[in-house]
């Protein structure tokens, strides 16, 4: 752990190093640095999820504790199990979430980087313009417009408003623009197909890696959005993770904090965002260039 | 034209929640229980309740009252606490489905009212208004002949304590707040490294109790007017009281609840915490080896030979102006609060120190993390005598916030506390003059 | 194909993002202008039925987050914050991205996942995370580099080591993404003619990167004006930051600390019009190569 250590405070002194050096282990060596130094309070949350209440802050900070299976049994077992529950409201909302989001970024991206048509910079421009109000506004007055109808408190509340992502629809236009060759819908449309089929037999299979990003990028930002279910949701049977750790946390007026449950509920919380990562970037090889026609 | 957006707005997404369940959306969450969708209003059957409350094990607690009750079915949605758990519900109320009953602290309760979101339970109350001490009775009807909530728990001062360091050092348990000061210069001198105790700019609830035990009455109600005095002569003299005391460097500066005091807590690095009766809970949570090391006496007193506290926490239950079943609700606050089997469990469950006159003499065995000091609850309760506190006014949160950016101002920049206090009182009285509140001069 | 049929097409596929823009953000954010233009009016105590009511009040609000003090104070910290920001998240983004993309690179896939892992990190638990990486009792950074680093001055660039820790590889993914979608065969060609990888890099690479660079730059502008967790997160434990050090951190307190939601509509307002005034105007000056896509 001292090595990691070490290694966070050279990086300063190796970036400014090895700008102007010829090529050899330099760009591995920098990577590696931005690396650990994303990697170091991860480890953390690692290191703090094995101790018991009464190690967390009296140990060491880098030394392991003796307590992460009781954490784990403890908060597993708190209020009959409903880390569970909220475990699988998140996959719930992220999941869903996230492919209804990629669905409509790719569709929108795609019609927004190969058609010319009226409206077409306004539309852009509207949809992207979205990013410029800040969720903390929007969060009440969603509430209140889906209290109006009737559906607050309930999972639609949480999942509807999190489809559309300016984000998202931006990143699908870039990359429909660069990765989908027109001569390749010129050609298609010579041999007589529709427009829907070229989206869905030419345009998306060439935005598979964009869309693998995008899910990726909306799926973590739903896993981890607060305020909008906080604010939405009353029943603690439809919280997601983060809401319910929240209650851990802000345990009320009085309580402790269980800083051990949270720990490691954040830890668990981060493990199954870490294997969608892993099974989803194997689509980030794909070569792009292999499958257009020029 | 707002309404027009609304109407289409609630058409389109019916025809998307329709198309959803027939894509078999809705099927995509196993863990949903059919219960939890909100009662429409069934002709027989037994009232359905929902409660908001982040007390600890409540829902055991309500399983009591369910098993007993079979007509009416009380479901608990455990929440977070703190301040935004309060604009959550005044959320909920103003757009029209807030939950049955709330879980609402005292300071908070004012803003409830003044947002028309607590039902009056004037009649609901009358017979049980005897179990409740008058000053709580106070802050859940507001001086006022109405009655917002139900006492539940309390959280009189005291001061809490290192036996072990104290003996170690030769301290004598301060009696007064001079000689409190006196024993935080000597800690000083034994041990540079440690402090006899923190003044925390991030929790003004400590501070009310603190001011309120030195005889604060931070608002009042005379006629149609509120009256608002939080820089009066005994919160000055507390202010600068602290104030002195950090510059000159004698107690820390460092926030309470954060990483660092728990673990200056576990290294015994804070010989004291002047806090509220409820501290045994935290201090096993946060400082699990230091137990059996605490102990507890009244706070420190202005002039020696008082015998005064504070306030600090405590919290009602509150039933919503929306819910069609008021009767009920308050039926079940009512055994919530003042049922001997109901108290056992809040206190032996939810940790709670009860509201209820009669439950706070009849605790018997103290807290575990204390059991080096049997006479725990003996003690607080004799404390809770002499704990006065005051009426909160309807935008407690304007005076906390100011609080806080005031006491952390103080702090950086080395400025007189009581300063603070007077922006406190400014920023109260501009907010409240801004609503259109009739304030007496 | 006929032409008037395809014409219709693009619109078509635009319709779920529009029907998603307008009931999830144009009506909350119509709903939240009528807010801006409305305030509680309270007579006597304010208690009870009755004694409280809406009312239209124009742009009095407006007014008052214009002439509030406090809230340009924040905006010249946040710019100062912001700076920082932007250039050091976007500057490792982009070195990161083109590394990961050169063919020299070894451990590519582990450091691509462990840059991007501090964005999987839900906002509670890195709030403990860095509260105890940056106090002075529990830090291990500190036996390092021992400052203060809550202090009055240094805390600003604590807060911009938490943003870029957060965001680095969310911008990194972004601009890799867009280096995949760029044509192998251009670098190929460039290699021919003898030029090194660090002259494709930035002969190459970056100009065809460019559209995406500005447009994690709008986005990281935008951000970077809703600064709001990071700040939010460490403010518990130190006191230099105040309840309004970013704008939108006074209209969070507006809304749910103070009970103004009407207020913190106004003030989003204005933030959300700063912000558009900011992002158009440097899309302005870098439009034409912005989108010349297509």
């Amino acid at each position: 752990m001292a090595g990691v250590t070490a290694a966070t405070a050279h990086r300063r002194r190796a970036h400014g190093a090895s700008a102007g050096r010829p090529w050899g282990v330099a760009p591995t060596a920098l990577l590696l640095l931005g690396a650990i130094y994303c990697l170091f309070p991860v480890v953390w949350v690692l290191i703090a999820a094995t101790k018991s209440p009464g190690e967390l802050f009296s140990t060491s900070t880098l030394s392991f504790g003796t307590g992460f299976f009781d954490n784990v049994a403890e908060l597993f077992a708190y209020r009959d199990g409903v880390f569970w529950l909220w475990a699988a409201n998140t996959l719930f909302y992220a999941g869903g979430g996230a492919l209804l989001s990629t669905a409509v970024s790719a569709v929108s991206g795609f019609a927004l980087a190969k058609y010319r048509f009226r409206g077409r910079n306004a539309i852009f421009n509207l949809l992207i313009g979205g990013i410029l109000v800040p969720a903390v506004v929007l969060a009440i007055p969603q509430y209140l417009l889906f209290s109006e109808i009737g559906l607050a408190d309930s999972h639609w509340a949480v999942l509807l408003p999190q489809i559309l992502h300016p984000y998202g629809i931006y990143l699908a236009r870039v990359y429909a623009a660069a990765a989908i060759p027109d001569s390749l819908l010129e050609a298609g449309r010579i041999d007589g197909a529709g427009e829907g089929r070229l989206l869905s037999r030419v345009a998306l299979p060439l935005m598979v890696p964009g869309m693998v990003t995008i899910f990726l990028f909306q799926f973590v930002a739903i896993w981890n959005n607060f305020l909008l279910p906080f604010i939405m949701l009353g029943d603690d049977g439809k919280f997601p993770l983060t809401v319910g750790l929240y209650t851990l946390l802000a345990a009320g007026a009085n309580q402790p904090a269980l800083y051990n449950l949270i720990l490691t509920g954040a830890l668990l919380s981060i493990v199954p965002l870490i294997a969608l990562f892993l099974t989803m970037q194997r689509y980030w090889r794909t070569d792009l260039s292999s499958g257009a026609v020029k | 034209m707002r309404a027009n957006r609304l109407g289409v707005l609630a058409v389109a997404l019916t025809v998307t929640c329709m198309s959803g369940a027939l894509t078999g959306c809705g099927s995509g969450e196993p863990a949903e229980s059919p219960e939890a969708a909100p009662a429409t209003t069934a002709p027989q059957g037994p009232v359905k309740l929902t409660y908001w409350t982040w007390a600890p094990n409540m829902d055991k607690i309500v399983k009591a009252w369910n098993d007993a009750n079979p007509d009416i079915q009380v479901t608990v949605s455990k929440q977070a606490g703190g301040d935004d758990a309060a604009a959550k519900y005044l959320t909920a109320a103003k757009a029209g489905n807030p939950p049955d009953l709330v879980q609402a602290e005292y300071q908070h309760l004012p803003s409830f009212i003044a947002a028309d979101a607590v039902a009056d339970l004037k009649a609901e109350t009358d017979p049980i208004k005897g179990e409740f001490s008058e000053g709580l009775w106070n802050l859940v009807t507001l001086g006022t002949d109405a009655v917002y909530g139900i006492p539940q728990d309390s959280g009189p001062m005291m001061l809490f304590y290192r036996k072990d360091l104290f003996d170690k050092y030769g301290i004598e348990v301060p009696k007064t707040w001079q000689e409190y000061g006196e024993a935080a210069r000597t800690v000083r001198k034994k041990d540079p490294k440690a402090y006899l105790g923190t003044f925390s700019s991030k929790d003004p609830g400590a501070f009310t109790g603190l001011a309120q035990q030195a005889g604060a009455q931070w608002w009042s109600i005379s006629g149609e007017s509120w009256k608002v005095d939080i820089a009066d002569e005994p919160t000055k003299k507390v202010a600068d009281y602290w104030g002195g005391l950090v510059k000159e460097g004698a107690i820390d500066d460092m926030p309470y609840f954060t990483p660092e005091w728990n673990k200056a807590l576990n290294d015994g690095k804070l010989l004291t915490w002047p806090s509220a009766v409820w501290a045994p809970g935290v201090l096993s949570s946060n400082a699990p080896k230091a137990k059996g090391k605490w102990a507890v006496a009244p706070l420190p007193q202005w002039n020696a030979g008082e015998s005064f506290s504070g306030f600090w926490g405590g919290s009602s239950t509150a039933v919503s102006t929306k819910t069609p079943n008021k009767a009920a609700a308050a039926k079940f606050a009512t055994w919530l609060n003042t049922d001997p089997k109901a108290i056992d469990l809040l206190v032996k469950e939810a940790a709670i120190y009860p509201a209820a006159t009669a439950a706070q003499s009849g605790l018997g065995e103290a807290p575990e993390y204390f059991s080096n000091q049997p006479d725990f609850w003996q003690q607080a309760a004799a404390v809770s005598v002499g704990a006065r506190g005051f009426t909160f006014g309807p935008n407690v949160g304007v005076t906390f916030n100011s609080f806080k950016d005031g006491f952390d101002k103080a702090l950086q920049d080395g400025t007189p506390f009581s300063a603070a206090v007077q922006a406190m009182q400014d920023a109260t009285v501009a907010d409240m003059r801004k609503s259109g509140f009739q304030i007496a001069s | 194909m006929k032409r008037s049929q395809k014409g219709a097409w693009p619109y078509l596929f635009l319709t779920p993002a529009i029907v998603l823009f307008t009931l999830f953000l144009a009506v909350p954010i119509a709903y939240t202008v009528y807010l801006a233009m409305r305030r509680t009016r309270v007579s006597g105590l304010g208690l009870g039925k009755g004694a409280r009511r809406e009312a239209f009040v124009g742009f009095d609000n407006f007014a008052a987050a214009l002439a509030d003090a406090e809230l340009w104070q924040g905006w010249l910290r946040v710019l100062g914050y912001g700076a920082l920001v932007l250039v050091v998240m976007l500057g490792l983004a982009l070195l990161f991205a083109l590394l990961l993309d050169s063919a020299r690179v070894r451990l590519a896939r582990f450091s691509r996942i462990a840059i991007f892992l501090p964005y999987a990190v839900p906002g509670v638990a890195a709030t403990l995370l860095w509260g105890f990486l940056y106090l002075p009792s529990l830090s291990p950074i500190r036996a390092v580099l021992d400052v203060d680093y809550l202090g009055a001055t240094t805390v600003t660039y604590s807060m911009a080591n938490v943003a870029v820790w957060g965001g680095v590889g969310f911008n990194m993914l972004v601009l890799y993404t867009a280096l995949r979608a760029i044509p192998r065969d251009l670098y190929e060609a460039a290699r021919l003619d003898g030029a090194s990888e660090v002259q494709i890099a930035l002969r190459v690479k970056i100009p065809m990167l460019t559209p995406a660079i500005v447009l994690t730059t709008v986005f990281s502008i935008i951000a970077t004006i809703q600064v709001f967790t990071e700040p939010t997160a460490l403010r518990p434990l130190t006191n230099t930051i105040s309840s309004t050090w970013s704008p939108l951190m006074k209209v969070y307190r507006d809304a749910f600390v103070t009970g103004d939601l009407y207020s913190a509509a106004a003030t989003s307002i204005v933030i959300a019009a700063i912000s558009l005034v900011l992002s158009f105007g440097f899309l302005r000056v870098v439009r034409d190569r912005a989108f010349r896509e297509g």
